[in-house]
């Protein structure tokens, strides 16, 4: 049977992680190779390992399951780009190698010293879902003790240009032109059993396919964001009080129900 | 103790050592497979040198112009194993029916072709709808609303390790009654980021590849599709569906030692090979053989043997991609469809390319047709950031 999850820390992010923001976690020069969704979602996971009272998630049996909508958009583009203007025969490997979905897992996992289990999903906006089923599945089988849940979202620029040109250009997809392009990233500890840091219990995860087509209207980025969903969650909890979150995406519906965690 | 068992009803398979399960199968134990120069696929400078495995071309000439290459190898090879567990997609509408799809290049901004076109100036309709195509259909999510499924769904993007993710994840999704059904598997099609970001990375090959041969230059990229129908031996036996096998076990575990480097002592790997043998209540000596990721490249097959040799040891190891090819989202699903097939056929086809020894790996994969009695087999992925996956996977009589 399928276990609650028990939230031991959370942390979301809007835009993008600035240098001094990381300056009580890690030596800022093991940073400057990394990739902006990367250093996003590191900053993400270090405050809710943090608030999950694992410091140093090495000595503890953790997974991760990552969540990123369109993968890794800027090495894939800057990949593309080297194709474009120098030539295949002289086209980037580093840019390929990073344009993989699993090159921001790694990078969780060498910075953060996670060992366990290591699933990505990427299915646009419901990709969040779909990591939280995973990290259901981890408790669940008793693959960890615990698992970091992270969400990584990048712009994508041929969309964003695109989309400003005209805005009902994917008609029934919607974009706020108002509000410019953004990353976003987020990062939920989970359990299925309570810890000294339980702040949060989800009662039920669901995600189904509906033939309802209509979307809500996601305000933060050029049409999709894996990471709107874990935004949504984040401002649910930083209520404090029950909640029933439901999100309709083109075709699929997520749901859940939690509350705030009492120690009996 | 495992509440439902994870029964395979059906399998379908499409690759380029043949164009469904039987035909693959076929092609592992004679070794005839499509190898050739992708001149007419892809756009690189790279194709009169660096051959690769292609799915027979009157097969993709069947893909309706609205779909990718990818979705519809993996319909494709769903419709076979709706027809081989003797069902039809609407008998199903009162299950509880997931979809777990893995898959490398689908899930990933795939529109090149848009994007070169939008870097020289505006965009054509074609390629609008080109983009809305991609905005409306993350891969499982489509392939759920292609068959007219209401459950969960899951795309999986654990680079090469997808496909046997998708399959060890469906099987939890049945053990922990999620699902009374999922449809999973893996799909990959051959694109020029892949073809070309493999030859920069120096690790693909001019030649055939030769899985654990002293001589082996490096991998080839491939293409193709399986899925697996999994249901609760339950509800199997009250539909009664027929046994193609079963998944027994699942482990995965994360190197974090490079970006597309294994960790060199296999540490990663022998976690997840360790859990898989756990969960399924096996041990090695009950394993017929295992199926190697077997890549071909020097630092795959190095720390695949290790791994082999401290978990897996006197278990005959068999490579096949050097008749597939590395379909990366795909491989480990068309390698757990092989693997079934060996257990039930009891033979285990040749590594072929296989030629001599090496001594570094002190492991010699097997070379010819071997009959088989065990009816148990294990199945493993590596992937580029060190994402290491495992399955059990049990044949018709392993029950």
């Amino acid at each position: 049977m399928l276990p609650k999850l028990f939230i031991n820390g959370f942390s979301c992010l809007t835009g993008d992680a600035t240098p001094e923001d990381f300056t009580s976690f890690v030596e800022l020069r093991k940073l400057r190779r990394a990739e902006q969704i990367s250093k996003n979602v590191l900053l993400c996971a270090f405050r809710a390992l943090e608030q999950a009272q694992l410091q140093d998630p090495s000595r503890v049996n953790l997974g991760i399951s990552l969540a990123m909508g369109a993968g890794a958009l800027g090495s894939t583009l800057k990949f593309m780009e080297s194709i474009v203007q120098d030539g295949d025969e002289l086209s980037s490997p580093t840019a390929f190698a990073s344009s993989v979905h699993n090159s921001t897992a790694l990078f969780l996992s060498m910075f953060l010293g996670i060992h366990g289990p290591c699933v990505v999903t990427g299915q646009l906006d419901a990709s969040f879902a779909g990591a939280l089923l995973t990290a259901q599945q981890f408790l669940a089988k008793h693959m960890c003790e615990q698992v970091l849940v992270a969400i990584t979202e990048d712009v994508n620029p041929l969309l964003a240009e695109v989309l400003q040109k005209d805005p009902h250009i994917f008609d029934p997809f919607v974009y706020q032109s108002h509000l410019p392009p953004t990353r976003l990233a987020g990062a939920f500890v989970v359990s299925a059993v309570p810890t000294a840091a339980t702040q949060f219990v989800l009662d039920s995860i669901s995600l189904a396919t509906t033939t309802d087509m209509c979307t809500q209207s996601h305000p933060l980025l050029p049409i999709h964001s894996c990471a709107h969903s874990a935004q949504l969650l984040a401002d649910c909890l930083q209520k404090k009080e029950p909640f029933s979150l439901r999100e309709q995406f083109a075709g699929a519906i997520f749901e859940t129900e939690g509350k705030p965690y009492v120690l009996a | 103790m495992v509440s439902k068992k994870a029964l395979v009803a059906g399998m379908g398979c499409v690759c380029a050592c043949g164009n469904t399960v039987e035909e693959a199968f076929q092609g592992a134990l004679n070794g005839n497979a499509r190898f050739e120069l992708p001149k007419t696929r892809v756009d690189s400078t790279y194709t009169s040198k660096y051959p690769v495995f292609l799915v027979d071309p009157a097969v993709c000439e069947q893909k309706p112009s609205e779909q990718t290459f990818s979705q519809f190898f993996f319909i494709r090879a769903a419709l076979e194993a709706f027809e081989q567990a003797g069902l039809s997609p609407d008998q199903l509408d009162s299950k509880r029916v997931g979809v777990i799809v893995g898959s490398s290049v689908h899930p990933s901004f795939h529109c090149f072709e848009i994007y070169k076109r939008w870097k020289k100036g505006p965009l054509t309709s074609t390629d609008i709808a080109g983009l809305k195509n991609y905005l409306a259909t993350p891969l499982a999510q489509w392939v759920s609303n292609y068959f007219g499924f209401t459950g969960p769904f899951q795309t999986v993007v654990t680079a090469c390790a997808s496909g046997t993710d998708a399959i060890g994840l469906a099987k939890n999704w049945i053990e922990t009654e999620l699902c009374d059904v999922v449809l999973c598997g893996g799909t990959d099609e051959l694109t020029e980021s892949p073809y070309d970001g493999f030859i920069r990375l120096m690790v693909a090959t001019e030649q055939r590849c030769r899985p654990f041969c002293k001589t082996r230059t490096g991998i080839n990229i491939g293409e193709g599709a399986a899925a697996l129908l999994l249901v609760s031996s339950q509800l199997a036996e009250k539909m009664c569906l027929p046994c193609q096998g079963y998944v027994l076990g699942y482990g995965n575990c994360c190197d974090g030692f490079h970006p597309t480097a294994p960790d060199p002592k296999g540490t990663g790997l022998q976690k997840a090979l360790s859990f898989a043998l756990q969960e399924s209540g096996k041990t090695a000596a009950d394993m017929a053989f295992v199926n190697a990721h077997g890549t071909a490249s020097q630092a795959n097959d190095s720390a695949e043997s290790i791994a082999f040799k401290a978990v897996l040891p006197q278990v005959p190891v068999w490579g096949s991609k050097s008749v597939t090819g590395h379909t990366l989202g795909a491989a480990g699903a068309i390698e757990a469809v092989l693997t079934l097939q060996a257990l039930n056929k009891r033979v285990l086809p040749p590594t072929i390319g296989f030629t001599t020894p090496d001594e570094q790996l002190q492991i010699v994969p097997v070379t010819r047709q071997t009959s088989i009695s065990k009816q148990v087999a294990v199945s493993d992925s590596l992937a580029f950031g060190g994402c290491n996956a495992a399955i059990v996977l049990g044949g018709r009589d392993a029950a």
